[in-house]
């Protein structure tokens, strides 16, 4: 019955269900042939067999894609299973040469699924993973990726330090080797002696682990205790101040590398998918069920979820209509007021910035106390940072309030004015600490005159600046550990046990995800900032990310509720990287400065005896042999280098130009597709209205025949 | 591999793997669990193909489908007379597709058949209603029900007919940036 439809393109079948229709369609199209009532696009036997005639003669790919398309066809699996026979029958009627083409690519194929198998024991975390993301959604465990993906950076970071510079120098130290330098500027500069003399107290060693300095300052933990060693025995040479820098700069490379390759897969996917606000609702209904939801509580709380999500969208459109609404002078007033109350934030931010430059300034000036008060004043800088990135975010949340942007904006705004206070607070602190160690550029000043830098109070500047990273990293580690015992237990406690109203108002703890990825990118810019001047510091950092990931995890089981509204989860993958990204560069723009413009010190460290960091190459490089360094010089002449500019400047053009080609197109399909739709009805319209004036007559007339 | 299993021949286990998204050591795995579902009607040794079916009920039991609000109509989409009753080929299937390899077009075909629950080819208004009251448990006002699902139909209906059809349903889709990562089961 169905075929005689089919041959009818009357009248009766557009008005009917859609699929006859369709499928009158899809026969035009010549894809499937045979009626069947199934209701997904069939697989169409006839076709196959045709296609496999014609393909001996054509590439033998194309087999493989036909079995690697079989599983993606949306078949019964005992039909896929018949399709798949039939083409293992039909290989060995094909020529000897492309079928051992097709046998390689299949063990190709069985060499990539036993890796895949292979690697499956290798991912870190994987169990806790599945059940932080059934358990509390998307956005949650975006955040445990990101730290995840933290680990692994740092660890191969720390691995590539180790390989090139910390045993090299372990080996050179214990073999003997001697630091051939010799004194030429007065030996005031030369002054540095990290070890106290007489007797220490026994909680000193307390305390200068916390701080860096005594025992530990003259270890291979800070760059002041490594030597400029030039070894050349017979054919092997190892020049460590050379691998030293080198280290550091590949090591940022190496980090560009790795967060550009993951923020290229979340971009693609915001590429792909247009990045449209449009289509809210249908996403939301659509696409807003985890299905990955494991649980009685996790998917109560996802349902609770998705209606708080269909409420607040149906809360902003009310919004919007209502601001639409709004009489001009109660529009100028509300611009006004943002106006102002941003400029209050911003004050806010900048007392905060000054308070850290006090802070910090005072802490270099009591460098020398001892004991507890002297503890706390090396801490004075890293407590100032954490006192701010606390205290402000709180402030510009009630100051959010006053301002009323649309819930979508708020969060936004909130998140930009933490990123900023967060590196900025950081950026401060480096400036100050550069503006002591350099007299604030100015060479000429009474302490900076001789050593070209403060040698009076650094004697050693490079270990200073590698304490002060790691004095913020280890609090940042200790603030952790103390507000996971101090805060959130007890919090959890008192809330759970006592049943009175403010326990009650205050609640459970919700795990706010963007505070603590900032946390994340804030610890790891110190890193970078820091691994200069500090070699192990990547090492410290792996060790603490491994335990803030169990701290956290242990937190968000027994003392978090889920958060009621989410993040997007691909959106901000994106963005946690973009973000990483501009620590990385706050870092980059630190080293660079440190290597070309501030000059080493005398006394300690790889390059003592050069005038800047930077120097260590040129001097090598006229060490190599002629032609390299002809080659050399070849590449970085302008006869190369221009015709290298141009052919890169004509090939971003042409992607450029082929990306608003391929948007351009995808925007005209879709108004084909509404202008045939738009035909479909009309010519409908026009077939009832023949309908109607040619008499029913006919038709029975048809059908007797 | 080394090991030896008798459960599957070797041919069969290169078929599932061709025909799947899955390993072999998965798919031994999935095995296992469909094993435990009903251990006296499944037979362990499967080289003969035996005809074994589960019905509903035993299905939606297991912990990753359990608390699912679309758990019937997802065992029902893969199973071959409509009822719900999975054998083993449609059981590896189901969760090959639900997998996180299969790709975008697989799934949505897939997922017009899940939220069309008349069966009729269209995402029409009630199979939105029942969709949205699943979702949300009914926790709505039937208002704000019937606003979602006119916004809803409205955004993606493209042949103006008031209902979506499959290339309305896949076009949204597309735009979709989570959908790859929502409509996933691990297992």
């Amino acid at each position: 019955m169905t075929s005689e439809r089919a041959q009818n393109p009357s009248s009766n079948e557009v008005s009917q269900t859609g699929f006859p229709g369709e499928q009158q369609s899809l026969r035009l199209r010549g894809v499937s042939s045979g009626a069947s009532d199934q209701n997904y696009p069939q697989f169409n036997w006839r076709s196959t067999s045709e296609e496999e005639e014609e393909e001996e003669d054509e590439d033998e790919d194309e087999n493989c894609e036909e079995t690697r398309e079989i599983r993606s066809r949306p078949m019964h699996m005992a039909l896929k299973r018949a399709v798949r026979q039939v083409q293992e029958m039909q290989v060995p009627v094909v020529s000897s040469g492309k079928s051992w083409k097709w046998r390689h690519a299949k063990s190709l194929r069985k060499l990539k699924n036993n890796s895949r198998e292979f690697l499956y024991f290798f991912v870190l975390w994987r169990k806790s993973l599945q059940k932080i993301g059934g358990n509390f959604g998307g956005g949650v465990q975006s955040y445990f990726l990101f730290l995840r993906f933290l680990v692994v950076l740092n660890f191969f970071s720390f691995l590539l330090i180790a390989g090139f510079v910390l045993i090299p120098s372990i080996v050179f130290r214990s073999v003997g080797s001697s630091t051939g330098y010799s004194g030429f500027v007065g030996s005031q500069c030369m002054k540095y002696d990290p070890n106290p003399q007489g007797l220490i107290v026994f909680y000193k060693y307390f305390l200068d682990l916390l701080s860096g300095t005594g025992f530990m300052e003259y270890s291979y933990l800070f760059y002041g205790f490594y030597n400029n060693t030039m070894v050349e025995s017979g054919n092997f040479s190892y020049n460590i101040p050379l691998a030293y820098l080198g280290t550091a700069a590949f090591y940022f490379a190496f980090c560009l590398i790795c967060m550009i390759a993951r923020m290229g897969s979340a971009f693609r996917v915001t590429v792909a998918t247009g990045g449209s606000t449009v289509g809210n609702y249908s996403m939301m209904v659509f696409t807003g069920w985890d299905y990955s939801c494991l649980g009685d509580q996790a998917t109560k709380l996802k349902q609770k979820n998705i209606n708080y999500q269909l409420q607040v969208d149906l809360e902003e459109q009310r919004l919007k209509r209502r601001a639409a609404e709004l009489t001009l002078g109660q529009k100028v007033l509300l611009y006004s007021l943002r106006v102002l109350m941003g400029v209050l934030s911003l004050a806010l931010i900048f007392a905060a910035f000054y308070g850290i430059a006090l802070a910090t300034d005072f802490s270099q000036q009591k460098s020398g106390q001892e004991g507890i008060l002297g503890l706390i004043f090396e801490y004075l800088p890293s407590i100032a940072i954490t006192a701010g990135n606390f205290v402000v975010p709180l402030l510009c949340d009630q100051i959010a309030l006053v301002e009323k942007y649309p819930p979508s904006n708020t969060v936004i705004v909130a998140l930009l004015r933490s990123v900023f206070l967060r590196l900025m607070s950081l950026g401060i602190l480096l400036y100050t600490l550069w503006s002591q160690i350099t007299c604030e550029g100015d060479t000429d000043s009474a302490a900076c005159k001789l050593c070209y830098y403060n040698h009076g109070d650094y004697p050693c500047w490079e270990t200073r600046v590698g304490q002060e990273m790691y004095k913020l990293t280890l609090f940042d580690f200790l603030i952790h550990f103390a507000v996971l015992i101090l805060v959130e237990f007890p919090r959890r406690m008192v809330v759970d046990n006592s049943s009175s109203k403010l326990a009650q108002w205050v609640g459970r703890q919700e795990f706010v995800v963007p505070s603590n990825v900032l946390v994340l990118v804030y610890g790891q810019t110190v890193v970078w900032a820091g691994a200069l001047f500090c070699p192990l510091l990547p090492l410290i950092n792996t060790v603490k990310f491994v335990f803030l990931f169990y701290f956290k995890k242990i937190t968000l089981f027994y003392n978090c509720r889920p958060a009621l509204k989410t993040f997007r989860s691909t959106k901000s993958n994106f963005f946690f990287l973009l973000v990483l990204l501009l620590g990385w560069g706050l870092a980059l723009v630190v080293m660079i400065y440190s290597l070309s413009e501030i000059h080493p010190s005398f006394g300690c460290g790889p390059f003592r005896l050069f005038s800047s960091m930077w120097s260590v190459f040129p001097a090598s490089f006229y060490s190599l042999p002629q032609t390299s360094q002809e080659f050399l010089f070849f590449i970085g002449s302008q006869a190369f280098l221009t015709p290298l500019f141009v052919l890169f400047i004509v090939g971003m053009c042409y992607f450029i130009a082929l990306a608003s080609v391929y948007g351009k197109s995808v925007a005209l399909l879709r108004e084909q597709q509404k202008r045939e739709v738009r035909d479909k009805q009309f010519l409908v319209k026009q077939i009832e209205e023949l309908k109607k004036l040619h008499p029913p007559i006919d038709n029975a007339a048809v059908y007797e025949s | 591999m080394g090991n030896k299993q008798t459960i599957f021949t070797d041919e069969q286990l290169d078929a599932y793997q061709d025909c799947t998204f899955f390993t072999r050591k998965e798919i031994l795995r999935l095995h296992a669990r469909y094993h435990e579902l009903a251990p006296h009607l499944v037979p362990m040794d499967y080289t003969n193909d035996p005809e074994c079916k589960l019905p509903l009920a035993l299905i939606v039991n297991m912990p990753e489908l359990n608390e699912n609000p679309f758990r019937s109509r997802i065992v029902e989409s893969f199973s071959e007379d409509g009822m719900g009753n999975l054998s083993f080929n449609e059981f590896v299937d189901m969760f090959s597709v639900l997998s996180e390899m299969a790709p975008r077009e697989l799934k949505a075909i897939y997922a017009f058949k899940i939220y069309d629950f008349n069966v009729d080819n269209y995402l029409c208004k009630e199979d939105l209603e029942k969709t949205l009251n699943k979702l949300t448990k009914e926790e709505l006002t039937p208002e704000e029900v019937e606003l979602v699902c006119e916004k809803t139909i409205e955004e993606a209906d493209l042949d103006g007919d008031h209902k979506l059809s499959f290339a309305d349903f896949e076009n949204m889709i597309s735009r979709a940036p989570d959908f790859l990562s929502t409509f996933h089961i691990r297992i």
